[in-house]
């Protein structure tokens, strides 16, 4: 099995046309490793959440590739495209984004029904909400826990289906300082603890503290650690 | 239970007001299609019933020569009553007379009336104008004379007791004029019956048109009225040589019938026309679901529901929508058509409705009704199958 389990080859999304082209990624290029917890970092609009819906496979990439797991999945199909996003990727999102119609299990068992491998889902589910410190809360419907708690079961959501990838937009965006700081123990501390890969965008570095890696974007474009060059050097 | 078929009950029962509004316009669809039928189909079969046990009985036998000479009553009588099928039959004979009543020797009213003739023991196993009669007996001798209630009005109110002159024109032209005595008079709800007319003896009219053992029909009631066409073939085919001619009720009656059915027809055609805007209501409180449910889609297609599955959700609610709506609507109309039966509805205070269950019709509405609702989810569930989670996820 390859270390490598993402790689992006000269991604590029330009979004609209003639006077409204907005060159949203220009070439970015990187690779990630298992077990690797990466930061995706940049002020608003520099191009990161984009970039996480092409590795989320959420957007097509005007040109370019992006490679999960060894696949290239560029051209796969619309449904192919869903079931490798069910089996490969683990989604955090900011805003939580549970069923509000289903109870914190549900939520958490439901890429595992989707996928169709209903067999110990609801065990593992439990398990997982246990590791999360939800298991009392289970039975309650989405909508009627706090944020903070939404965000755990969030996190357990992502991981049910043993993705390759956790993804994570934003995961303390919505939440205040003391909340958000236990976010961030229990995602690192599950990265960890799964050997699970992580790559999570903010805007705010500071809040993660120490992490395996960490790659910024300015303008669109990838840099290496936190060290961004000057505009001027960009331009020449 | 499939996940989405869960999925699909839990929006609908979150979006209570939706799912109320959706299952109403169905079942209302449903319940215009069983009170239209209650109605129209009740007042078709009323008329039916009514023609049949006052003037035709299911199966009528005449004469292409207007009057049955080849054969007796009698024999006709009997050679019915020998079918199995066969509760009862009797002979019937027509024809008009000029009726006049007088008063203290003074003349009241003199007009042209219908006369039928009867015979007092067959009629009443054949026929319920003998249940009609309101006061005074039905025919009792050649020389009673029993009126419709419309015909004893026109005469000034003519009571049971009363003496009138009958003048009736013979096979040879000559003026028959005979006095008889009003026996009863018949009235019937909703005037179906022989309101307008005036009965009387078979025999005695018999001899006032000198037509000794001639017959104008022959009525034919049935133990099962189903059984119409092939008695009637039967006994066409039993007498290929004499101008016979036989008619189920529906020939007998499709005069008065036909223009009814038009109407019923289009009755019809109003009541689908009800279901059809219920299927629209279904389509805009669909629409409103989906919209609802913008950011959850979105969030369904990222965690890896392909387009199949959000289709699978929003034609699901539709199917329940749609099973919800036609068992209220099938109840409610039920309910309606139970309630018709019970009390003996009327028509306009009238003719009492025939009220029957036709559950193939209530199985097809109630089918049509669920299939409608499913079609009418069908584009909006295919709106939201083209919401693109990138998009959708936006919608907060």
């Amino acid at each position: 099995m390859s270390d490598i389990v993402l790689e992006l080859k000269d991604v590029n999304k330009i979004f609209g046309k003639g006077d409204t082209r907005v060159h949203a990624l220009n070439n970015v290029s990187f690779s990630v490793r298992r077990g690797e917890l990466l930061l995706i970092v940049g002020s608003s609009g520099s191009g990161k959440s984009t970039l996480l819906n092409m590795i989320g496979l959420l957007d097509r990439p005007t040109n370019g590739q992006v490679i999960i797991d060894g696949t290239n999945t560029t051209k796969l199909s619309d449904n192919k495209i869903s079931e490798f996003r069910n089996s490969k990727l683990g989604f955090i999102f900011q805003f939580s984004n549970l069923m509000a119609d289903l109870s914190i299990l549900e939520n958490v068992m439901l890429p595992r029904s989707i996928q169709g491998t209903t067999k110990n889902s609801e065990k593992e589910a439990i398990e997982l909400l246990r590791a999360v410190g939800l298991e009392s809360q289970m039975q309650k419907r989405a909508n009627k826990v706090s944020g903070g708690q939404a965000q755990r079961a969030a996190i357990a959501r992502g991981l049910v289906n043993h993705p390759t990838i956790v993804l994570a937009d934003e995961p303390t965006g919505n939440l205040d300082s003391v909340t958000a700081e236990t976010i961030v123990r229990l995602m690192k501390s599950m990265a960890k603890k799964l050997n699970q890969t992580f790559v999570i965008v903010t805007h705010d570095r500071h809040q993660f503290g120490e992490v395996d890696r960490i790659i910024t974007i300015k303008d669109g474009r990838a840099f290496e650690g936190e060290d961004v060059p000057s505009k001027m050097e960009l331009t020449t | 239970m499939d996940y989405r078929v869960q999925l699909a009950k839990r929006m609908l029962s979150n979006k209570k007001g939706s799912l109320i509004g959706a299952v109403l316009a169905v079942s209302i669809g449903i319940l215009v299609i069983h009170v239209n039928f209650v109605i129209f189909q009740g007042l078709y079969d009323a008329i039916v019933r009514d023609l049949s046990s006052y003037r035709f009985g299911d199966v009528r036998v005449t004469d292409e020569e207007s009057f049955i000479t080849k054969k007796s009553d009698t024999f006709l009588v009997n050679w019915f009553e020998r079918i199995p099928y066969v509760e009862a039959a009797a002979p019937r004979l027509d024809s008009a007379a000029s009726i006049n009543v007088t008063k203290n020797g003074k003349l009241i009213e003199e007009f042209k009336v219908p006369i039928v003739g009867v015979d007092p023991f067959r009629d009443p196993r054949v026929s319920t104008v003998a249940n009609t009669v309101v006061d005074g007996q039905y025919v009792l001798s050649r020389n009673s004379i029993v009126l419709g209630s419309s015909v004893a009005e026109k005469l000034g109110n003519a009571q049971v007791g009363d003496s009138l002159e009958l003048k009736v024109t013979d096979r040879h032209g000559q003026d028959k004029i005979k006095r008889f005595l009003v026996s009863g008079i018949v009235q019937s709800p909703g005037g179906q019956g022989l309101d307008t007319s005036a009965i009387m003896h078979i025999d005695a009219l018999r001899d006032m048109m000198d037509r000794h053992g001639e017959t104008g029909s022959v009525m034919v009631k049935l133990n099962d009225p189903k059984k119409a066409s092939e008695v009637k073939n039967y006994f066409l085919r039993s007498f290929p040589n004499d101008d016979f001619e036989a008619e189920t009720i529906e020939e007998s009656a499709e005069d008065a019938l036909r223009g009814f059915r038009s109407g019923i027809a289009m009755i019809n055609m109003i009541g689908l026309f009800g279901m059809m805007s219920s299927a629209f209501a279904v389509v805009t409180i669909q629409m409103m679901l989906v919209s609802s449910k913008t950011r959850e889609v979105g969030v369904m297609r990222a965690i890896g529901a392909k387009r199949k599955d959000i289709l699978v959700i929003f034609i699901v609610q539709g199917m329940m929508i749609g099973a919800l709506g036609a068992g209220l609507g099938t109840a409610m109309g039920l309910g309606y058509t139970f309630y018709a039966k019970e009390t003996k509805m009327t028509f306009a205070g009238s003719i009492p409705l025939e009220v029957s269950y036709d559950w193939g019709k209530v199985s097809q509405t109630a089918v049509m009704a669920f299939f409608l609702a499913v079609a009418a989810s069908i584009y909006p569930s295919y709106k939201a199958t083209k919401l693109q989670p990138v998009e959708a996820m936006r919608y907060v």
